[in-house]
């Protein structure tokens, strides 16, 4: 039982959640809401487990969200100069892949610890960004093919939820399945063994950097598409929640350690109650009340049974 | 597991409690309730649905495009009577307020723009506005003299100002404008525009008669400046556009620079949108109400000779 509670107790007050809001919530469990959760929760997604991929591999990403925002503006820039959206999009792909070689490198040769290179590769990502837009928003404008990525619908299902898929399916089969996946975590959790057993850390954790920039892009690229817009601050806003679906994240299915399923049920919990509250006509700060009150809740219970917060808190 | 049921039982109960059951659902947007036009606006609304015994739900896209665009599908989904967007982003959230449409679901706008989605946006003319403050300024100048301008072209309204300031400064040729710095960001737009000005009020110190603001917030920081430099009231006219209590304050004060400002009604648009929307449920034909996409409201030129008492408005 113990156990289980260790493994699955946020996994469970996120299922109670849910419950709750099914039986309290108008709407809350209709077809169409729980789409339109799932297309909220999907750029979040995308960034949380680019995110997720450079914890796996030791490394904390700060600039995603700035990053997003560059590969957005980028295309956006693009795309308003005339450019065909394929080589707009692979542009903001190419600015996000930038970034993530800048962290990599920053990180790796100039030995400058993760959490001040992102945040400063994500200061000089946001300049640019304002550089490029001058403050001022892309609106419209975008060709039909384009914002299709964002909108479109596949035999009833939404194109967001299937870009999101494959991601998962890609980042699950590469950390599990693969050998690169199996260095990410060895270099994450025990580099000097890592090293003694022959892989390459440096490159394997300037891997993780560049793959939480690529999902970074493609964020930024599914948010310009689904909202048929771009401003130099389009994705900033949802670093705390990647952090907050991570942290909630790593007290579940692998307590204590980085693993893409409790991130996706970071993502689940933090997206169903921003619109489970809104269906209940709760105000927008009683829901950000609730949301910290539940972060705290949950975390304070695996930390509870693992008798250690997720982040390395206080044994 | 104890902690579970009680964290279940807890969220139930706050769940359950927050169901009050009203007649007409209104949801109400604001894109930034940090911004006090924003603030004023929509709790003005909602304290005029309330009083219509209308249930609200008020949210905070806090800046945040996508979160913008989410919270009126959270709402859609909820099933609203009626949205209230306050300084909405109708072009970002085009699919979203489109699904609104397509479930008969009215929105009214609050100085947000005009979409093919929306019945119409409650605003002032800030042609007027901008006309009104610039030829106020020239005259405090007697038409001859030096500015500084502290510009915006991020935000539909103070463009426009911008644009009818540069007007009627080509239409009068005695007063130049010596420098100008055109804030570009949106979060920390406090710091961007005190850099700008510092630096230019540094520069041109002792040759110009006047700054013009495209807002008060941005005045606010330069009276800030200026008060700090060693100038005095009359010494330097600087004005701004939205109103206020603040602006009313800095007006009456006697160590204060900021000399007039045009008072835009928030509280009384945010009001008449409800009734709007009111009318609208109650079948009246949006023709109407307005025969174009806006309802225009007036704003009142505010200076030393007609500033409110303390906690009073202008009209």
């Amino acid at each position: 039982m113990r156990g289980l509670l260790q493994r699955f107790g946020t996994v469970l007050a996120a299922a109670v959640l849910i419950a709750v809001f099914a039986a309290t919530a108008p709407n809350f469990a209709a077809t169409a809401n729980l789409i339109a959760i799932l297309k909220q929760a999907s750029h979040l997604a995308i960034l949380a487990i680019g995110f997720t991929l450079a914890l796996v591999a030791g490394e904390l990403d700060l600039s995603v969200g700035q990053v997003a925002t560059l590969a957005s503006v980028v295309c956006a820039a693009l795309v308003f100069a005339g450019q065909p959206w394929p080589v707009a999009a692979l542009a903001g792909m190419a600015a996000a892949l930038a970034c993530g070689l800048a962290n990599g490198l920053c990180v790796t040769r100039f030995r400058i610890p993760s959490l001040i290179a992102t945040l400063a590769v994500g200061a000089i990502a946001t300049g640019i960004a304002f550089l490029v837009t001058g403050g001022v928003a892309y609106v419209g404008r975008f060709p039909p093919g384009f914002v299709a990525l964002g909108r479109g619908v596949v035999l009833g299902v939404p194109v967001l939820l299937l870009w999101l898929a494959l991601l998962v399916a890609a980042a699950a089969f590469l950390l599990k399945r693969t050998r690169t996946g199996a260095a990410l975590l060895a270099a994450g959790e025990a580099p000097e063994a890592a090293r003694l057993a022959g892989i390459d850390v440096p490159a394997t954790k300037l891997l993780g950097l560049l793959l939480a920039s690529a999902c970074a892009g493609l964020c930024g690229l599914s948010l310009t598409a689904a909202l048929a817009s771009s401003s130099p601050t389009i994705a900033n806003e949802l670093l705390m929640r990647t952090i907050a679906a991570v942290l909630l994240g790593m007290t579940t299915i692998e307590p204590g350690r980085p693993n893409l399923a409790g991130t996706l049920v970071g993502v689940l919990v933090i997206a169903s109650l921003a619109n489970g509250l809104t269906l209940l006509g709760f105000p927008y700060y009683l829901q950000d009340i609730a949301l910290g009150l539940i972060m705290l809740a949950s975390v304070g219970l695996s930390a509870s049974v693992l008798k250690e917060a997720a982040f390395g808190g206080a044994r | 597991m104890r902690t579970l049921l009680a964290l279940a039982a807890v969220t139930s109960l706050l769940l359950v409690a927050g169901r009050p059951a009203f007649a007409v659902k209104l949801g109400i947007v604001a894109f930034q309730m940090s911004a006090e036009t924003h603030a004023r606006t929509a709790n003005a609304a909602k304290a005029a649905a309330e009083d219509k015994g209308w249930e609200v739900t008020l949210l905070n896209s806090a800046g945040s495009v996508p979160d913008h665009a989410a919270q009126i599908e959270n709402l859609v989904q909820k099933g609203v009577d009626a949205i209230l967007l306050a300084m909405g982003k109708p072009l970002q959230a085009e699919a979203q307020l489109e699904a609104a449409k397509a479930k008969k679901i009215p929105v009214v706008t609050v100085m947000s723009g005009t979409s093919p989605h929306t019945l119409f946006d409650v605003t002032v003319n800030e042609f007027e506005v901008g006309a009104k403050i610039g030829v106020y300024l020239l005259g405090l100048l007697n038409y001859q003299g030096n500015i500084l301008m502290s510009r915006y072209e991020g935000h539909g309204g103070t463009k426009i100002r911008g644009r009818v300031m540069d007007i009627v400064l080509e239409e009068n040729t005695g007063v130049k404008v010596l420098g100008s710095h055109s804030m570009a960001r949106t979060q920390s737009w406090r710091e961007d525009v005190k850099a700008g000005m510092e630096a230019l009020i540094l520069r041109h110190a002792g040759q110009f008669q006047a700054i013009w603001a495209s807002f008060d917030g941005q005045a606010f920081v330069i009276d800030d400046i200026l008060q700090a430099q060693g100038y005095k009231k009359g010494q330097v006219f600087l004005t701004g556009v939205d109103g206020g209590q603040e602006a009313f304050r800095r007006i009456r004060d006697p160590n204060s620079l900021f000399t007039a400002t045009v008072a835009i009604p928030f509280e009384l648009m945010g009001e008449a949108a409800v009734d709007a929307l009111d009318d609208i449920l109650a079948g009246t034909p949006k023709s109407d109400i307005t025969p174009g996409p806006y309802l225009f409201m007036d704003a009142v030129l505010v200076d030393a000779n007609n500033v409110p008492a303390e906690g009073e408005w202008p009209w």
